[in-house]
């Protein structure tokens, strides 16, 4: 598809994504994709697909079953002046790579004094679709207290094309949060070259009585739920984060300020997620508010689809939770 | 090789004993991984390399630093934690590094660095300039995933990067063959199709000799190379660690001291006289002495700097 500045068409995530790395890989030559499967095959979500036939072996690495040194590798590489993104097609497996990721590419550039930058963008996919206990969790509140590291997670077409340009241009390494159950969505996306910013939430639904905070998939489900809230003349403001370190504050404040109630929503566990760092921080900045967690019950989340659609919050539970929040007040 | 790389060894050798031992003498010594008794380890591998290429090594390493030529006053400075070492002071021993010099660095997680070092191999190899990377890492190192995972991807991708396996015999205090089934480490290699070699660690003229080869090997686009170099470490594990052997097994090992060994083969072969030994050896304790005084000089770094270059 030849490009036209100014207009936009409608996408695939994975398509989005593609662009974005494809585009990367053009202007870089020093760019490189490693991952398993993201070869010839275009990755296990087809968000590679065409980058092997347009950048060769070299560029867009098949790796073996290998999380660690797939992941220490791609530190190296970076740290020794390549560009790399690696893709791990299961969140749950970056529990293999924690070593290089943590202990090594989100010191480097401190412990070395500003003589070593890891250039990197690990990409993995969180969410639970059918697939059980270790191919379902989202764990990004584990990453995000990691000093030197920053984590992002789009929830739509156009923020994972521009923060996927940011982390490609970023001196420093990224975690790249998608979802299983965001690859089938498509959307509007410009033609045009442009990135989205870290550190910049989205109000992506105004509303009056309450702020749903979330990111990733979550989106989708807080939007939902404010559908079924509206028609009990219930406003909700939902907050996409898109970036969960650094976390824009500011953009949640604003929002908590307006409404008085504040619902954080993620997929993952609730003990120190996302959701009690921003309700702690939302507090410390506005003093106290009505507030209320939301997330994965405390249990794994098993592939039996009665079990798992039991352990995670859907539309109904964010709109009974939002519920019970306004009443509190 | 010739002599003159004979003496070039053995000074780079008193150097990093004469170095330690002044650090070890500090009060602000601190947690440290000494070198001692393995000098000719990193030595030997270093006298194999090019300016080019990039060396990484486990925590311990104060002589993959000064071999690879890193000036001791900044050395030094870097291991009391002075604002001068090449990390500002913010790395330590544990993550000494100076990439400028050829000195990619050390990573104190063991088995950490290496498939770190293969990533960096892969962006030599695109560079197409032969450089390669080399990583120097404990016998505690093969017992872990990591090798198995680095071996074989640089054997599939036929990176250009030397794998030394500095084997001091004890990991802390549990012994090799408590801990690590193969009968050679270097047999670690042989199912990735790895050139790998064993040679004795005390003896810097073999290690040389070994590492001049798999250099060689590796930087004509051989792929990867394996190297177990048999040592003895003179000290605890650790400054802060008990020593666990006896002394009859310390005193053994103090018999194959590689900087001795050197020196009598040296002087038994007539390539140094007594007089230019004692010379060589005054020479490089002044060297430490300025090197001291240099670190010494240096400040400590400003508590604000704990926030600087994160990420």
């Amino acid at each position: 598809m030849s490009a036209d500045p100014g207009r936009t068409r409608r996408v695939f995530f994975r398509e989005a994504i593609c662009r974005a790395v494809g585009e990367t890989l053009d202007a870089e030559p020093n760019a490189i994709v490693m991952g398993q499967d993201v070869g010839a095959f275009g990755g296990s979500y087809k968000e590679f697909y065409g980058l092997f036939e347009r950048f060769g072996p070299a560029r867009v690495r098949d790796t073996p079953v290998a999380e660690a040194a797939m992941v220490g590798l791609g530190v190296g590489a970076a740290a020794a002046g390549l560009r790399t993104l690696v893709s791990i097609t299961y969140m749950d497996f970056v529990l293999l790579a924690l070593d290089p990721l943590v202990n090594y590419a989100a010191k480097a550039r401190f412990k070395t004094g500003g003589q070593i930058r890891v250039p990197m963008v690990v990409k993995l996919t969180a969410g639970a679709k059918g697939q059980g206990v270790a191919h379902s969790q989202s764990l990004e509140s584990w990453l995000v207290s990691v000093p030197g590291l920053r984590v992002v997670a789009p929830s739509n077409v156009a923020d994972a094309y521009g923060l996927m340009r940011s982390a490609l241009q970023a001196d420093g390494p990224v975690v790249y949060v998608d979802h299983k159950r965001l690859f089938p969505t498509s959307g509007a996306l410009d033609d045009s070259v442009h990135e989205v910013p870290f550190g910049l939430a989205a109000v992506c639904r105004p509303g009056r009585h309450a702020s749903i905070v979330t990111h990733s998939y979550m989106v989708c489900v807080a939007l939902a739920a404010c559908d079924q809230l509206a028609v009990s003349g219930i406003d909700c403001e939902v907050i996409d984060l898109r970036s969960l370190a650094p976390l824009d504050l500011a953009t949640v404040c604003t929002s908590v300020s307006k409404t008085g109630a504040l619902l954080t929503l993620e997929e993952g566990q609730v003990v120190c997620g996302i959701g009690a760092e921003i309700a702690c921080q939302v507090q410390a900045r506005l003093g106290p508010v009505r507030v209320m967690r939301l997330g994965a019950v405390p249990a794994p989340v098993s592939s039996n689809p009665v079990l798992e659609a039991a352990t995670l919050p859907n539309a109904a539970r964010v709109a009974d939770a939002v519920r019970r929040l306004l009443m509190e007040g | 090789m010739t002599a003159s790389n004979d003496i070039d060894a053995l000074a780079a050798m008193l150097l990093v004993r004469e170095l330690e031992s002044a650090l070890s003498a500090r009060e602000d010594c601190g947690f440290q991984l000494l070198s001692s008794g393995q000098e000719a380890v990193a030595v030997g591998v270093a006298a194999a390399l090019l300016a080019q290429d990039q060396l990484l090594c486990s925590g311990r390493s104060i002589a993959p630093a000064l071999a690879r030529g890193l000036d001791p006053g900044r050395v030094m400075a870097e291991l009391i934690g002075r604002a001068s070492g090449p990390c500002l002071g913010r790395g330590g021993r544990g993550h000494l590094s100076q990439p400028s010099a050829g000195f990619f660095g050390a990573h104190a997680v063991v088995a950490g660095n290496l498939s770190i070092a293969a990533g960096v191999a892969l962006a030599l190899q695109a560079r197409l300039d032969r450089s390669i990377a080399v990583c120097l890492f404990g016998d505690g190192a093969c017992g872990a995933g990591a090798l198995h995972e680095t071996m074989n991807i640089a054997a599939l991708w036929q990176l250009p990067l030397l794998l030394v396996c500095d084997n001091n015999l004890y990991s802390v205090s549990t012994p090799r063959a408590a801990a690590l089934a193969p009968q050679r480490l270097s047999d670690l290699a042989a199912p990735f199709g790895i050139k790998a070699c064993t040679v004795d660690g005390m003896d810097v003229r073999s290690v040389r000799g070994a590492a001049v080869a798999l250099t060689d090997h590796v930087r004509s686009g051989g792929g990867p190379a394996f190297l177990e170099c048999v040592s003895r470490r003179f000290a605890s594990h650790s400054t802060s660690a008990r020593e666990t052997r006896g002394q009859q097994e310390l005193a053994a090992d103090r018999e194959l001291d590689p900087i001795t060994r050197l020196e009598k083969a040296l002087l038994l072969e007539g390539a140094l006289s007594t007089q230019t030994a004692l010379g060589l050896r005054e020479q490089v304790r002044a060297r430490v002495t300025a090197a001291c005084a240099f670190a010494e000089a240096s400040p400590l770094p400003v508590p604000d700097e704990a926030f600087a270059d994160v990420g």
